[in-house]
């Protein structure tokens, strides 16, 4: 059993197409525990199941089996207070209606949770506000940039002022401005200074080490670790990384053979390879590394750097966040 | 909890609901306003829809007034006969169409998950559409009324009008049952519009639109007993033109109320059920 | 050529997915017949009437109708599939995916428009032998040639207004509307339930609507009416004539704009 928290998620279970050859796990028994005022982050690949776990919190989903409880109401017999008392977040444009202007859309919703008429007013104009929308009130929402949007996504899911926030990969398909805008109010004006609870998930690891006071890793509907970015890091066996960047192809078999080089991992990006080992004696190993390397790539930089989640991730699972 | 508390909890609840469904009737109204040539259209569309039916009429009668008709319902004048019928079958649009696609509308706008995790059950959304669309559709009714009244100089006795009213407001409940069954089955059926289409084209055919009871076969007519649009349409016709009625006028209410407590309990029973389902596989968001 | 077999082949395939839009296509025409059949009985007090006969050249108003309901769906489903099939691509996430690979939208449209009209043909013939051995229509074997003939010409007409439908879709966000509001004006002015004699007006406009010459026609042999075969088949080849290359232009038209100004994904 999992102690009492803001979410209190004990052991469960979400298969999709059950008992067919395409069946899917996407939740498999996971426990965990949110206390208020904390800012809680699950950091995993597309298809971990982020996504489902967030739909079983909100009540979209009901799960298998395992018990659900958010603000201390059990979201299998109240739902409806459960709904009451979050506000959910996702990425992506289309969680307004288009058509309509910020001021409309957001009068709907106050409807919908039952804002009180009287305040809904200066509700919404405190909120417009605070996201620096005040100019944009009479704009058809289809007409705002993806940033805006999701600023105003963000005025929505704080209408009814919930104590707890599911945030599903917020800065998805957002440009870097709107994304550290976005990022900064989670951190700063929700968590901190307005001390509300939010479970946010992100397949970013720069965005969850940023903003996060723990963290789970989810992979294939499992959590692999669970603690603080820095105890996660701490936690890896070799304390340095050598990081290479090159042009060409590169695999991870390739290496296996060099003795005191763990959790190798090869990505791409902005047209280079990019290849991470973990290892404590990174002078010793560099020679035969780059070596090997020059064989079938060009090398651009080489350099030595501490570990992040993204090594830890692939330290506990194999897996990169870049999959799936 | 005290009798008084809960009492003030149950309306407060109440209100709420009520409210959340009236934003949904706004919202559609607002929307349905940016597609300014859709809706202009919305309300040309049902003298198009209608004409057919009076010429047929014509192209079968030569004229205007049925020997025939009058001898089995007491009325001569196709037209009248006929409008009547059409008229208020226009609510069948609520139930079949608006209700059924409230849900799947929401989610092409991409907005169904993110008003299912408002705090009221999700009946609501679909009880806003019927609010909505019964506005909507009562608005081209009284448009086509009088303009079709005028045209063709069809005398209304609008001494009945308040029990005509009456009996499509049960009509109307009996409907949002059907609707409802509909709205949740769009939930678990990927090709909800055949569930639509087959339904508004059974009720159309067993309901006495432009024709009576009487000339429906036994089995057509025994399933017509089952349906609110029949008693709707049947006393509604009674009062404003003086058809002869088939049916006795307190049969017809209790029919009416009787018909509209089973629709609306099946109807909300079926949606609970295929919301649940829903949930548990996760359908709706499939598509 | 084969991206328009292909388009046939995905079309069959997703249709056979879905077993109750057949047995709906099979049977809507002769179900929404249903109605009009008991509201001439109703008016007449019989399944014939001697005013209508004056008019149609035929007593029996339940044939006629049920001609016209078959012929007619087979008209609009066509416009509905090609006016339709932009926008069911849309849904599928496919649309931007389609117009941006090599092949021309013209073919895919093509094949939507062949695969519907093979569907289409294969309906009718289930619901003309239902008319036949339930409601004793004669068909005799000498007939079936003409009649397969201004099936086709009334199709290759349908063609092009199926562009011009799949052009409107692309342009209009709220196509599937006014594509009620075209069913209901050809309901309206064209001899689909009655003939458009009875009134000066519908005559009048029926004049203009390529589906009034292939209704004449085909109830003219299916019902032995008698009708002018040479002057329906030239007028329904001319209007094919003109409205195939009339379609192409707009749709080509609409396309190019639609990528101009980059509307597409814009719903």
């Amino acid at each position: 059993m999992v102690g009492s928290g803001e979410i209190v998620v004990d052991g469960i279970h979400k298969v999709f197409k059950k008992g067919k050859p395409d069946e899917v796990r996407a939740v498999d028994g996971i426990s965990f525990t949110i206390n208020k005022g904390e800012l809680f982050g699950l950091l995993g690949p597309n298809g971990a199941g982020k996504t489902t776990l967030i739909k079983c919190i909100s009540t979209l989903l009901i799960p298998d089996s395992g018990s659900v409880k958010v603000g201390g109401y059990d979201i299998y017999r109240e739902p409806l207070d459960v709904r009451r008392h979050i506000g959910v977040l996702t990425g992506g444009e289309r969680s307004l209606y288009w058509k309509l202007n910020p001021v409309e859309n957001l009068r709907y919703f106050a409807a919908l949770y039952g804002v009180p008429r009287k305040i809904t007013k200066e509700r919404i104009e405190y909120l417009l506000d605070l996201m620096g929308l005040t100019d944009k009130t009479r704009v058809r929402v289809e007409k705002l940039s993806s940033g805006m949007k999701q600023k105003l996504s963000l005025a929505r899911v704080l209408i009814h002022d919930p104590p707890i926030l599911l945030v599903d990969e917020p800065t998805l398909g957002l440009d870097p401005y709107f994304a550290r805008f976005i990022r900064d109010f989670v951190k700063n004006e929700l968590n901190r200074k307005l001390n509300k609870t939010i479970l946010l998930t992100t397949h970013y690891m720069d965005e969850a080490d940023d903003l996060c006071e723990r963290i789970a890793f989810m992979n294939r509907g499992k959590i692999e670790a669970l603690d603080t970015p820095e105890r996660l890091k701490q936690s890896m066996p070799q304390k340095q990384v050598l990081e290479i960047k090159c042009q060409g192809t590169l695999e991870r078999e390739m290496f296996s053979s060099i003795e005191g080089a763990a959790s190798i991992n090869i990505s791409h990006g902005d047209g280079f390879a990019y290849l991470r080992l973990n290892t404590d004696n990174p002078e010793i190993i560099l020679g035969n590394i780059i070596e090997l390397v020059r064989e079938n790539a060009k090398i651009y930089s080489v350099r030595v750097t501490v570990p992040t989640l993204e090594d830890v991730f692939v330290h506990l699972t194999g897996a990169s966040l870049k999959d799936g | 909890m005290s009798f008084n508390q809960s009492r003030q909890g149950l309306i407060h609840t109440l209100l709420h609901y009520l409210r959340a469904i009236n934003a949904e009737n706004i919202k559609e109204w607002k929307i349905e306003f940016t597609y300014k040539p859709d809706f202009v259209r919305q309300f040309i569309e049902p003298f198009v829809y209608l004409f057919p039916y009076f010429l047929y009429g014509f192209a079968l009668l030569g004229g205007r007034y049925s020997e025939h008709l009058r001898s089995i319902t007491g009325i001569s004048d196709m037209v009248a006969y006929t409008f009547i019928g059409y008229l208020f079958i226009g609510f069948l649009n609520t139930a079949c169409w608006a209700m059924g696609f409230s849900l799947r509308k929401e989610q092409w706008f991409g907005t169904l998950e993110t008003i299912f995790v408002a705090p009221v059950p999700r009946w609501v959304y679909v009880a806003g559409m019927a609010l909505h669309s019964t506005c909507h559709q009562g608005l081209i009714m009284l448009i086509q009324a009088v303009a079709i009244a005028t045209f063709f100089a069809i005398v209304l006795h609008m001494s009945g009008i308040f029990i005509a009213l009456l009996i499509v407001l049960l009509m109307l409940l009996g409907l949002y049952g059907l609707g409802i069954i509909v709205a949740g089955l769009t939930i678990a059926l990927k090709q909800w519009w055949v569930v639509s289409e087959a339904l508004s084209t059974l009720i159309v055919v067993v309901t006495p639109i432009a024709y009576p009871l009487a000339v429906l076969p036994f089995v057509l007519r025994k399933l017509s007993m089952f349906l609110p649009t029949t008693y709707g349409i049947i006393g509604v016709r009674h009062f404003l033109l003086g058809e002869e009625l088939a049916i006795a006028l307190p049969t017809i209410f209790l029919r009416l109320s009787l018909i509209l407590v089973v629709w609306l309990t099946f109807g909300m029973i079926v949606f609970l059920v295929m919301d649940r389902y829903g949930r548990k596989r996760g359908s709706l968001s499939i598509y | 050529m084969w991206v328009i077999v292909e388009e046939v082949r995905k079309s069959i395939r997703i249709l056979l997915a879905y077993p109750a839009e057949v047995i709906f296509w099979v049977f809507s025409p002769l179900l929404w017949v249903i109605p009009l059949v008991f509201q001439g009985k109703a008016l007449v007090g019989a399944f014939s009437s001697t005013q209508f006969g004056n008019l149609a050249g035929t007593d029996d108003f339940i044939p006629y109708v049920l001609i016209g309901a078959i012929i007619s769906t087979y008209m609009f489903s066509a416009v509905w599939s090609m006016g339709n099939s932009f926008r069911d691509e849309t849904y599928y996430g496919t649309l931007e995916h389609i117009l941006s690979s090599p092949a021309r939208p013209a073919y895919i449209l093509i094949g939507k428009g062949l695969y519907n009209s093979i569907l289409s043909t294969s309906f009718v013939i289930v619901q003309l032998l239902i008319c036949v051995f339930i409601f004793g229509l004669e068909i005799t074997l000498i007939k079936i040639l003409p009649i397969f003939m201004f099936l086709l010409l009334l199709i290759v007409g349908l063609y092009g207004i199926g562009f011009m439908a799949a052009a409107l879709t692309l342009l209009v966000k709220e196509a599937h509307g006014l594509l009620h509001m075209f069913e209901y004006i050809l309901f309206l002015f064209s001899p689909i339930r009655y003939p458009v004699e009875v009134n000066p007006i519908t005559k009048t406009i029926s004049v203009f609507i390529p589906l009034t010459y292939a209704l004449i026609a085909l109830r003219g042999l299916l019902l032995n009416i008698e009708f002018n075969f040479l002057k329906n088949s030239v007028i329904l080849f001319g209007i094919d004539c003109v409205l195939i290359p009339l379609g192409l232009i707009v749709f080509h038209y609409v396309e190019k704009r639609t990528k101009t100004r980059g509307t597409l994904s814009d719903y």
